[in-house]
């Protein structure tokens, strides 16, 4: 879609939505310190940070590094754990003034079923996203994803589970991204997100050590947006269903690039960690620039 | 915007100035984050309002003016961020996020104040609240002696000013018993040092302001964990950065 002549998205998975700019999963926990700051207004959907099986304390410090041009990060997926987002978290967020869509981690296809399983019983949250991509656990994460067949099993498992809308979160990092999004399609995905982080190291040459505790990192940064531009495309290409555009957003004329490319939605996320208010900028300078062609 | 939580705005630099060798004192006109914060607390300051670099840098707030509606930061340039932000002119404009965590636990009595580096920054505002403190500061050589505040009993690893030695030498004729509440910032390592130096009786009244690389500084990312005395990590951002020292695992800190 073009929207310079189609304008802009009012709607996704159903959802009336203000507009395209959703919020990636990990930059801005379950939405509540947001929504404390009444940020969540020009929102479309606020995805969650993962939610594992089992609670996780995260890679050992330091965890994030910034090289001036990008950050690199190594969280490890630290989040309560499925039975405390159940009991807390869930109850929390029902208040929330946006739509939540829960991010889903496992080291197994089995788990992946039986977490989104068991999160049918809480919340009224808006969907899943399936995540196959996490750069920074051992077990799991992107090993998944740079797999089709690997991607197609968790999806179905997935889908088995629920009827809420499912998009399913690939990695740029190895395999082919066209067949791993063709996979989940057909495997029942209602959207994919392209892409998570890209995997990036940084050494001290003095000491030949990596700054990151776990050596290597997650890397995210504005310069980083032609990549995903072009991944956007190759899958919007490839795909039927929506695509949901992550990474190397910074200004309002990124996302109407990323919508151009064939993205749905357009996450942004270490922009939104620089500037909780992002997402109103980014509205406020889109309504500017449309109003201009 | 809510009026509890943090202020995201636009905030006119009033000075910036070199306040020692390669230590810069700034001064912002930020009215509703100078009558909310406290000390202890912090801002995310944003070098610049283009792409590089990425992230803000988290600064303590070095003192508060809620009439004027100004606050000042003190800084080491330590890299791109901070050389960026020193070369702020009066009339520039820096971005600024605040107030933001848990600052100190202010209470009546006497204070017991010690820093290491540049950890001293934000004790100035701390000392405007206590009825009674003795500050101590070390420092490497007598760089950054000159941000301290009059009466600081000073030790530098030179010995250029003051005596020589490290922080944790200053302690040893510590009358802790004399103390109400005692406030430790600076490196990891010195803090580590000087809460072991801490007599068991006392450590209940010991609080740590923790450093930390920041992804976010509002509480989401989990780029600055803390290890907790329960297991886990506390993030600093959000939990912190004061803890009580007794709620920080410090055989985990490096």
């Amino acid at each position: 879609m073009n929207p310079v002549t189609e304008g802009l998205p009012d709607s996704f998975w159903g959802i009336p939505v203000p507009g395209p700019v959703a919020l990636a999963s990990g930059t801005c926990g379950f939405g509540l310190e947001l929504d404390a700051m009444g940020l969540l207004e020009d929102v479309a959907l606020v995805f969650s940070k993962a939610v594992t099986p089992e609670p996780r304390d995260g890679n050992a410090p330091p965890r994030i590094h910034d090289t001036g041009y990008g950050l690199l990060n190594s969280i490890g997926l630290a989040n309560p754990g499925l039975d405390r987002v159940l009991s807390e978290v869930l109850p929390a967020a029902a208040g929330l003034s946006r739509p939540l869509v829960l991010n889903v981690a496992c080291e197994s296809v089995s788990s992946f079923g039986s977490t989104v399983a068991a999160l049918e019983a809480g919340g009224s949250h808006a969907g899943y996203e399936v995540n196959v991509s996490c750069p920074n656990v051992e077990a799991g994460g992107m090993a998944f994803g740079v797999d089709p067949a690997a991607v197609a099993s968790v999806t179905r498992a997935v889908r088995l589970e629920t009827r809420r809308p499912i998009t399913v979160k690939l990695t740029p990092n190895g395999g082919d991204m066209v067949s791993a999004a063709k996979a989940a399609e057909d495997s029942g995905a209602d959207a994919v997100t392209v892409c998570n982080t890209f995997l990036g190291m940084k050494l001290d040459w003095r000491t030949g050590r990596p700054v990151l505790a776990r050596g290597v990192g997650g890397y995210s940064s504005p310069a980083l947006l032609p990549l995903v531009v072009a991944r956007v495309w190759q899958v919007g290409r490839a795909v039927r269903i929506p695509v949901i555009a992550s990474g190397g957003v910074w200004e309002p004329g990124d996302v109407l690039e990323l919508l151009a490319a064939g993205a749905s939605l357009v996450q942004v996320g270490t922009g939104l960690l620089r500037r909780p208010s992002l997402p109103s900028e980014l509205a406020a300078g889109i309504r500017e620039l449309l109003c201009g062609t | 915007m809510s009026s509890s939580g943090p202020v995201d705005s636009d905030a006119r630099v009033i000075a910036c100035i070199p306040a020692d060798e390669g230590i810069f004192r700034i001064a912002l006109e930020a009215p509703r984050i100078a009558s909310a914060c406290r000390p202890g607390q912090f801002a995310m300051l944003e070098p610049s309002p283009g792409a590089f670099p990425v992230s803000r840098r988290p600064l303590t707030f070095s003192s508060c003016d809620p009439e004027a509606g100004s606050v000042t930061f003190l800084f080491d340039v330590a890299g791109a961020g901070t050389s960026i932000l020193s070369r702020s002119v009066e009339g520039d404009s820096v971005r600024i996020l605040g107030p933001l965590g848990r600052g100190w636990e202010t209470a009546p009595g006497r204070w017991l104040m010690v820093a290491g580096g540049l950890g001293i920054a934000g004790f100035p505002f701390l000392l405007s609240t206590a009825d009674e403190a003795v500050v101590m500061a070390g420092t490497r050589t007598g760089r950054g002696t000159s941000c301290c505040p009059p009466g600081t009993v000073l030790a530098t690893e030179d010995g250029s000013v003051g005596m020589r030695g490290l922080v944790t030498g200053l302690l040893e004729d510590v009358e802790w018993d004399s103390f109400d509440s005692i406030a430790v910032c600076g490196p990891s390592a010195m803090m580590r040092a000087v809460v072991a130096r801490t007599p068991p009786r006392v450590l209940g009244r010991v609080q740590v302001s923790m450093e930390s690389r920041m992804g976010c500084g509002w509480g989401v990312c989990g780029g600055c964990p803390v290890p907790s005395s329960r297991g886990g990590f506390m993030s600093c951002c959000k939990d912190g950065p004061v803890f009580r020292a007794c709620d920080v695992d410090w055989e985990r800190i490096s």
